[in-house]
């Protein structure tokens, strides 16, 4: 039926043509531009059919548990491809992110064999791993006949896969010789700044480049019926990991120290404290009033609804706030942050939402066979530029022209700021068990310290003595 | 009749109109909002004058929500209706198991028959989240994690003890006299039971089996932690308006007001045998 | 077979009966029951052991250990403290509101028993979903509160964002949804007084202030009690409403017990911990609902014998 627009499509992939020729000789056969996206993505899964089995494991059926976000409206847009390929069924369940968590623990932690795989973010393999809920996928993704070819894990960004992976020894470096992938990045998210150009220009702003910068312009920008700086700040480990944790490793700074395989709290030299003091006066003077409820929802809406100025946290949380109905969308722009005025660059704290595998899964390789469709650079790509599927952990997907044009022209500087800031980015904190203990406790301690009810030196004290006896207690410190 | 004074019934007018506006503003203000898009509740300052739209509840009914990003499908009538099923049902079997053993407890004072509804009471004032964590655990053993049967029967822990102590009041308040008269005639005891005591207690059970139904219908946490995605009720679908690309206020708010029309309907309908339920039988007018 | 025979036949089979079928009926529902009392079990064998999920291989009986290191953990003596706060608070506002509306409503007029019909709405508002109302209402971008109250000239009220205000914020939403259940069970009471005495009073001229004191709260209080403790048990036990609005926090202002317990168990995974805080609680609750129970028959016992 589509003889020629296949013919022409297999042409572009083995590049033999370029993208633009494609497109015109597609409208020349009266291919819509929208309808080739859907055929090239088509052509791209036979293309993926030539050379791996894929069909190996049809006619199983595969359950995932899935978080509410748009990477999964883009796999699940593209899910067709993989059923077609593979002649497998996949069904899924997605539950909102305030739940997703819990959920996922109630699943893993009663041993319940109805997932075989799911979202997570590295931070949670630090349990599930110990805890023996989720498989090494070392030992699929080495795996030749369990593989396809075109697979190229090593095109994954470098900093984003090391992220993954953990050899489980509280304290171990990620990425390590001896570290089991517990989970394969999906896409991820740098914290950087994300700023209403508008404003900046309104109240001649520039765009902050270091600590003191910021501190200033939010000051600069605060008003009646605008705050200058959102950043999230309710009672849990998320209001840590993003501008925070970012800013704070920037200057160099831990959350633990490791000594003879034994942890102990970081958090309460100078440097730190006088880091904690900029930022808790910088939200006392030019925060949410509400900061202390304030997670991603809240500072993301703000945001768009014009009721902030500027964000220090997650890259695709301003992505998103420059789109769709927001009041703000399209006044948006991006930046790279480095805190520390002597920082030669950004060194941005990363989130990845990735897959893993259920230990309880009844059928590993055919879930991998899901797996490493799901994180390949075909999906990746169709997600990436069809889709909100940003941002990607692919280098391919980075270097693709299509993709980067897209966001250039609707994003303004977001390219260039996730450029400056990829080689440093990754996971600042240290992997151990009570990650989640610990980054909750950091942020009641921060909720007290912007309350006023502890000064900030007695308040780091107090909770760097909590975290050693916590890491005593757990046979850790 | 005694007197009143004209001031005191302006204090008693005026404080009744702001218990009034206390309790009913909310609602009222909630489902305004459900009648707005996202972006006149943002605006501010906040108005009463808006352009109504239903393109909330039509996202909502149809399941195909508008957001900032993408077009979303969220299976918000399938909440609704795994409310409906697990309430009604939990109540049904909690009035199969408690009204039998409601009576048994108010006619027959039975060796233990005091500490075995002690027993079954206590349970209503447990911390729920203390039997729900280890219960995961055995719910994936023996097969009832993610069913409506394992969901129906966790739900007895708050509809069971409710009913049986409700509508064992409402036996006891019975006198025994016409059921031993209608057993000497020569009538099993089953249908002493059927003909005489059941319909006698009547109002008692309707009271019973509503506040179950209301409690079973608030709760939240039971079928988050044992049930898979496809069987939540409408306290955890309405979660699914924030979504990591935005917060949808007017659909929380019409999803809000969705899911509270069921139970008060209900309570409009049938509020003399809710009165009761909520007095816990204890009261006889 | 003579007559008398078959009689006594009957008899015998009557007399078995009755002794075995108050158990026969009673049983279903306790087996259903007995399924729960299982895991309960369990979690007192867990409070029982060290055991975070994240660290398997550390796990083993420590006995009391869970409970001994409360002693010196200031976090369960705040949870403690937080928790009976907030129940006391809650049942003593909710109590004197319930009080004061069922007076104002204490007349059977039309008006009167249409508005505690619609009193009852909150009390149909499942609190998970009331604490996202109140959210709503109470943003400081948007929130139609915060907007009346800069109005009023109050443009720094943080509701739930500070520690200042935010047992005063998840108290209101308590107070907005339970309220309704005090009045209901308070006016059930009023309206079921017996007239005599306040007639009596009334032609001996007593002041309807002494008339309060004197008859009717006397004659309420095994209402009031039945209202407080039930109240109380379920306070005591707070945790959509507070889950929903703060997640405990800001800082450690609001961590009542399911709270705390819950988030051990699903962020921290540790279940020794989790379960421990549970049974504490559990031991306060027994201890409420035996009161409660004993009370409750009381005024069953009561309402019977003046029936």
């Amino acid at each position: 039926m589509y003889e020629k627009e296949k013919d022409l499509i297999d042409a572009f992939l083995r590049k033999q043509m370029g993208r633009r020729d494609l497109i015109r000789g597609l409208a020349a056969l009266g291919v819509t531009a929208s309808s080739a996206s859907v055929l090239l993505n088509m052509g791209a899964t036979r293309a993926l059919a030539a050379d791996f089995d894929w069909k190996a494991h049809s006619g199983k059926s595969l359950k995932l548990l899935l978080n509410k976000h748009p990477y999964t409206d883009a796999m699940i847009a593209n899910l067709d491809n993989f059923k077609e390929l593979s002649g497998m069924n996949i069904e899924y369940d997605v539950f909102p992110e305030d739940v997703y968590f819990d959920k996922v623990t109630a699943a893993l932690s009663s041993g319940s064999s109805e997932y075989d795989a799911f979202m997570t973010g590295a931070y949670m393999t630090w349990t599930y791993g110990p805890a023996g809920w989720i498989e090494d996928l070392n030992e699929w993704i080495g795996d030749a006949s369990k593989t396809n070819p075109g697979y190229n894990w090593d095109d994954m960004l470098d900093g984003v896969r090391a992220s993954c992976a953990w050899n489980g020894q509280p304290g171990g470096e990620l990425g390590s010789a001896d570290a089991k992938q517990w989970c394969i990045p999906w896409g991820y998210e740098q914290n950087n700044l994300a700023y209403n150009a508008d404003m900046l220009n309104a109240a001649g702003v520039a765009v902050p480049t270091n600590m003191g910068e910021l501190v200033e312009a939010a000051a600069a920008l605060t008003g009646d019926s605008v705050y200058g700086i959102g950043v999230r700040g309710s009672r849990s480990w998320a209001t840590i990991h993003p501008g925070f944790l970012s800013g704070y490793a920037n200057f160099g700074e831990k959350d633990l120290n490791l000594n003879d395989g034994k942890l102990s709290a970081a958090m309460n030299t100078d440097v730190s404290k006088a880091f904690h003091s900029q930022w808790v006066s910088m939200i006392q003077n030019s925060g949410a009033k509400d900061w202390a409820t304030h997670t991603w929802y809240q500072v993301g809406t703000d945001l768009g609804a014009g009721k902030s100025a500027m964000i220090y946290d997650a890259d695709i949380l301003g992505y998103f706030m420059n789109g769709g109905d927001n009041a703000m969308a399209g006044k948006l722009a991006y930046a790279p942050f480095a805190a520390n005025p002597e920082a030669s660059a950004p060194t941005p704290n990363i989130w990845i939402w990735s897959l893993a595998m259920s230990k309880y899964s009844k059928d590993k390789d055919a879930t991998w066979n899901f797996l490493q469709w799901a994180s390949g650079p075909e999906h990746g790509l169709f997600g990436a530029t069809q889709m909100d599927f940003v941002n990607p952990v692919r280098k391919s997907v980075w270097a693709d022209e299509m993709f980067r044009k897209r966001l250039s022209d609707s994003y303004p500087g977001y390219v260039e700021m996730h450029d400056v800031s990829a080689p440093g980015a990754k996971i600042h904190f240290t992997a151990q068990p009570l990650f989640f203990d610990l980054t909750t406790e950091w942020a009641a301690t921060l909720q007290k310290m912007v309350a006023n009810e502890v000064p900030v030196d007695e308040g780091l004290d107090q909770l760097a003595e909590s975290v050693d006896r916590q890491l005593k207690e757990a046979g850790l410190g | 009749m005694e007197h009143t004074s004209t001031l005191e019934k302006v204090l008693r007018a005026s404080a009744l109109t702001a218990v009034v506006i206390f309790f009913m503003f909310p609602i009222f203000w909630i489902i305004l909002m459900s009648f707005q898009t996202n972006e006149t509740i943002l605006r501010v300052p906040p108005s009463m004058i808006f352009e109504p739209t239903l393109s909330n509840y039509r996202g909502i009914i149809t399941g195909q929500l508008e957001t900032n990003a993408a077009t979303l499908e969220i299976n918000f009538m399938r909440n609704l209706w795994n409310s409906v099923f697990l309430s009604v049902s939990s109540v049904a079997v909690a009035l199969a198991l408690g009204v039998p053993a409601a009576y048994a407890f108010a006619r027959h004072k039975f060796r233990g028959s005091e500490d075995i509804a002690f027993t079954l009471l206590s349970f209503r004032f447990a911390p729920p989240l203390l039997v729900l964590l280890p219960l995961t655990l055995y719910f994936q053993q023996i097969g009832l994690a993610d069913t409506y049967f394992g969901l129906v029967w966790v739900y007895q822990l708050i509809c069971l003890p409710l009913i049986l102590w409700i509508v064992r009041g409402y036996f006891e308040d019975i006198s025994p006299d016409i059921e031993y008269a209608y057993r000497i005639a020569g009538h099993s005891w089953f249908a002493t039971f059927r003909k005489i005591a059941l319909p006698l207690a009547g109002p008692g059970i309707a009271a019973a089996g509503l506040l179950a139904f209301i409690f079973a219908w608030n709760n939240f946490i039971f079928a988050l932690v044992l049930a898979s995605a496809d069987k939540q009720p409408v306290t955890v679908g309405a979660l699914a308006f924030i979504t990591a690309s935005g917060i949808q206020y007017g659909q929380i708010a019409a999803g809000i007001v969705l899911s509270v029309a069921p139970t008060l309907a209900l309570a409009l309908y049938a509020q003399r045998y809710l009165v009761e339920g909520l007095s816990l039988g204890a009261v006889k007018g | 077979m003579t007559m008398t025979a078959a009689v006594q036949q009957k008899r015998r089979r009557f007399k078995i009966g009755k002794r075995t079928l108050p158990y026969l009926l009673s049983l279903p529902a306790l087996l259903v029951c007995i399924g729960i009392l299982i895991p309960f079990f369990t979690a007192v064998f867990y409070s029982l052991q060290r055991y975070r999920l994240s660290q398997p291989w550390a796990r083993q009986m420590n006995w009391g250990e869970n409970y001994l290191n409360f002693i010196t953990d200031s976090g369960f003596w705040n949870t403690l403290n937080v928790s009976l706060l907030y129940a006391g608070l809650t049942v003593v506002l909710q109590l004197l509101l319930g009080l004061g509306i069922a007076l104002l409503l204490q007349k059977r007029t039309k008006v009167n028993n249409f508005i505690s019909i619609m009193l009852l709405m909150p009390l149909m508002t499942a609190p998970a979903l009331a604490a996202l109302m109140w959210k709503l209402m109470t943003n400081p971008g948007f929130g139609i509160l915060s907007y009346l109250l800069t109005l009023v000239g109050v443009d720094d009220f943080r509701w739930a964002a500070s520690s200042d205000t935010a047992l005063f914020t998840v108290i209101l939403v308590d107070t907005w949804v339970y309220t309704p259940f005090i009045m209901i069970l308070l006016l059930a009471g009023l309206r079921s007084l017996p007239k005599q005495p306040f007639e009596a009073a009334a032609l001996d001229n007593v002041p309807r202030l002494q008339q309060f004191w004197r008859i009717t709260l006397p004659m309420l209080t095994p209402y009031i009690l039945t209202a407080t403790l039930f109240r109380l048990l379920e306070s005591i036990q707070q945790f959509d409403i507070i889950y929903a609005m703060t997640q405990g926090g800001p800082g450690d202002t609001l961590t009542v017990f399911q709270v705390e317990a819950y988030l051990n168990f699903f962020q921290s995974t540790n279940v020794g911990r989790s379960a421990a805080l549970l049974m504490i609680l559990w031991a306060i609750t027994f201890f409420i609902s035996n009161i409660f129970i004993k009370n409750w028959l009381r005024l069953r016992e009561r309402a019977r014998g003046e029936a």
